[in-house]
């Protein structure tokens, strides 16, 4: 492949990303931070968010899957995940996140089940558009090229 | 990036700013690690809030300002937030995925600097240096009060000043052991305005029963002062709140004599207001320099006053244009009888004998009541409309006229002078006018009041409530508005007061 053709097809592939709303603009920042001093920067955060919220999903679904739900748990579980989605650009995942949390409020086991699922998905989403996205990078960066940056014009 | 970052900070302060980030969650402990790296602060981070206080512990001066996530495992980050800020005074953000507002109060009230959510952007991180300027800056304002009069102090000292010949430092830490010595040549402390609000402020936290010297120092946290400048400061104090008592008393029972006052229960809704006569032009005013303030118990009535300008001496003129602040009272409307009623002369015997309901403030100038004290201006309006209906001559009929002042504070030196005319009084007038040159705020409002309420002035001072008006001040008001309008329908339901009653409002 060309490496101005796999540097629009990464363009076009983030840019995707955004319309869908996958990712938000605090991905950008992201991105923004990454520069010669802190090359893997994206990469690196992406990677803690991935281990991070598989250990949190994990736990949620033990807990969740308990006899008796506890809440208090659950919670703060929920809570810090969607504060790690929302810092790294993972909007759909925050949006789950906070119905997730609501019905945890009302204590409905039922809807929080459901939640899980959603929040599993979105997430399991997420993870798959950025190791692809990575890849596109590395490929580039393989062919001796730059990363473009990204302007989001809408 | 970091190019235009460099420029545009104005001194090299932000930059290479010592921060310690605290966060439990890795990913975003990074993402804030690399973004404060991106101001150009120098970082350190931790995702254990116990690790955090012990570097904290170790050196507080290796820090300039600490962030912290508020959820976190270990510790709660309010705790954190208020050991820090009592352990090392360092100024704390917190940081949070929760946006309700009851958490931001939270974090404000355990004394954080500011509150930011997640997920951090990097604009907001820029500005973060604003706090520590600025507690920095309060820190040294604090000490400019006390090295003031140290500076004044060592003059005094000059002696020993002059053998040393170092900084000033040093001279306030020679006089800090000369005063821990307890010697002879104790530097003096003036107790400026500032110094003596502090002083209230700390009395009124321990109660006036509890206000030992000990205590007050600790509050008042101020360096170069020791436990005899407040004990003696504090004697002066209680000596001229007796004063104020007594003659309050003095005075409560001379009006009850009359019986023509009512009290205006209302008030309740205010916090027991209790006022006590002040004698104009009385000789026991002068030098008293208590004596002339009372002030509304209510800390909270304090909100509740537009900020008076000096402005009003121009009241005492009688110009008509007097207005009610605060709570509206009755006595306005009531006015217009008291200008040919037979409570007059008995009340003009007592001439100088003045009740003053600390909420009756007459100001000519609704200017200069502060726009955010929109339902007093509502109400002085109208008030101010029934005043304007007054003949002339009524005006003088005020009951009270008192340079009093609401506000202790330092920033507020505002007055309320009253007109003191009942018919003569020139001579009362300027006294009040002098007696509010004489006295500059002396004393915060709530802890006179309070002191005066302690000492059961109070139900005294609440005289006469025979002649209640029907339903006027039945029950408690609930709101100002309440007051107004009921005072209103009754003045339109009735014309005057037939018997010339004297409505004292309280």
């Amino acid at each position: 492949m060309e490496l101005a053709q796999m540097q629009k097809s990464l363009q076009d592939y983030t840019k995707s990303l955004f319309l869908e709303g996958v990712l938000d603009s605090q991905f950008l920042q992201l991105q923004q931070l990454q520069d010669e001093s802190n090359p893997d920067f994206v990469s690196q955060v992406v990677t803690l968010f991935f281990q991070d919220s598989d250990r949190i999903l994990n736990d949620l679904s033990l807990s969740l899957d308990q006899q008796v739900v506890d809440f208090k748990k659950v919670d703060p579980h929920v809570h810090q995940l969607k504060g790690s989605s929302s810092s790294i650009g993972a909007q759909r995942v925050k949006n789950a996140c906070v119905v997730f949390r609501s019905f945890c409020e009302q204590q409905n086991v039922e809807a929080c089940h459901r939640c899980l699922q959603q929040v599993k998905q979105e997430y399991y989403l997420v993870k798959n558009r950025l190791e692809t996205l990575f890849k596109l990078e590395q490929q580039i960066v393989a062919s001796g090229g730059m990363i473009p940056a990204m302007e989001l014009g809408f | 990036m970091t190019v235009e970052q460099g420029v545009q900070a104005v001194d090299q302060f932000p930059v290479g700013m010592r921060v310690l980030a605290v966060d439990d969650d890795q990913t975003c402990l990074l993402i804030l690690e690399t973004l404060l790296h991106r101001c150009q602060y120098h970082v350190t981070t931790t995702d254990k809030a116990q690790t955090a206080l012990e570097l904290l512990r170790e050196n507080k001066n290796k820090f300039d300002l600490v962030i912290s996530d508020v959820d976190m495992p270990d510790m709660d980050g309010f705790k954190l937030l208020e050991l820090v800020g009592l352990e090392m005074d360092l100024p704390v953000i917190m940081l949070s995925a929760h946006s309700d507002p009851k958490y931001v109060m939270k974090g404000v009230k355990h004394g954080a600097c500011d509150y930011l959510l997640k997920p951090v952007r990097i604009e907001e991180l820029k500005n973060i240096w604003q706090h520590v300027v600025r507690k920095s800056k309060l820190k040294k304002m604090k000490g400019i009060v006390t090295n003031g009069e140290s500076e004044g102090n060592s003059d005094q000292n000059g002696v020993r000043a002059n053998r040393k010949r170092k900084d000033q430092l040093e001279e306030k830490d020679e006089e800090e052991q000369e005063q821990e010595r307890g010697n002879d040549k104790k530097p003096r402390v003036i107790w400026t305005r500032e110094l003596h609000n502090k002083f209230l402020a700390a009395v009124d936290h321990v109660g006036i029963k509890n206000a030992v010297p000990k205590k007050i120092l600790d509050l008042m946290n101020v360096d170069n002062l020791t436990r005899e400048n407040v004990a003696s400061h504090l004697q002066k104090f209680r000596l001229a709140l007796k004063k104020i008592t007594n003659e309050a008393k003095q005075q409560a029972n001379m009006a009850a004599a009359n019986s023509h006052f009512m009290q205006m229960s209302s008030l309740k809704g205010f916090g027991s207001f209790h006022h006590s006569p002040i004698p104009l032009g009385s000789s026991q005013f002068h030098g008293g320099a208590a004596t002339m303030r009372h002030y509304p118990s209510n800390r909270t009535f304090a909100g509740m006053f537009p900020h008076v300008s000096s402005s009003l001496p121009r009241n005492l003129h009688n110009d008509g244009g007097h207005m009610l602040q605060g709570t509206p009272f009755p006595p306005l409307e009531n006015l217009h009888i008291n200008s040919n009623n037979k409570a007059f002369p008995s009340f003009a015997s007592q001439q100088s004998s003045l009740l003053v309901a600390p909420s009756m403030v007459l100001e000519g100038h609704q200017q200069s009541t502060s726009p955010s004290f929109s339902p007093h201006l509502e109400i002085n309006k109208r008030l101010e409309d029934w005043s304007n209906n007054i003949p002339q001559s009524n005006v003088h009929s005020e009951p009270d006229a008192l340079g009093w002042n609401m506000f202790g504070n330092s920033t507020n030196q505002t007055y309320f002078c009253r007109d003191t005319d009942f018919g003569s009084s020139s001579a009362a007038q300027a006294d009040s006018l002098q007696m509010k040159q004489q006295h500059e705020n002396i004393f915060s409002p709530m802890t006179v009041a309070q002191l005066l309420r302690s000492s059961s002035a109070n139900e005294g001072l609440f005289m006469g409530q025979q002649k209640l008006e029907n339903g006027f001040m039945a029950s408690d008001a609930g709101s100002l508005d309440d007051i107004v309008n009921s005072m209103m329908t009754q003045e339109q339901s009735q014309a005057e007061f037939s018997e010339g009653d004297w409505v004292w409002v309280a």
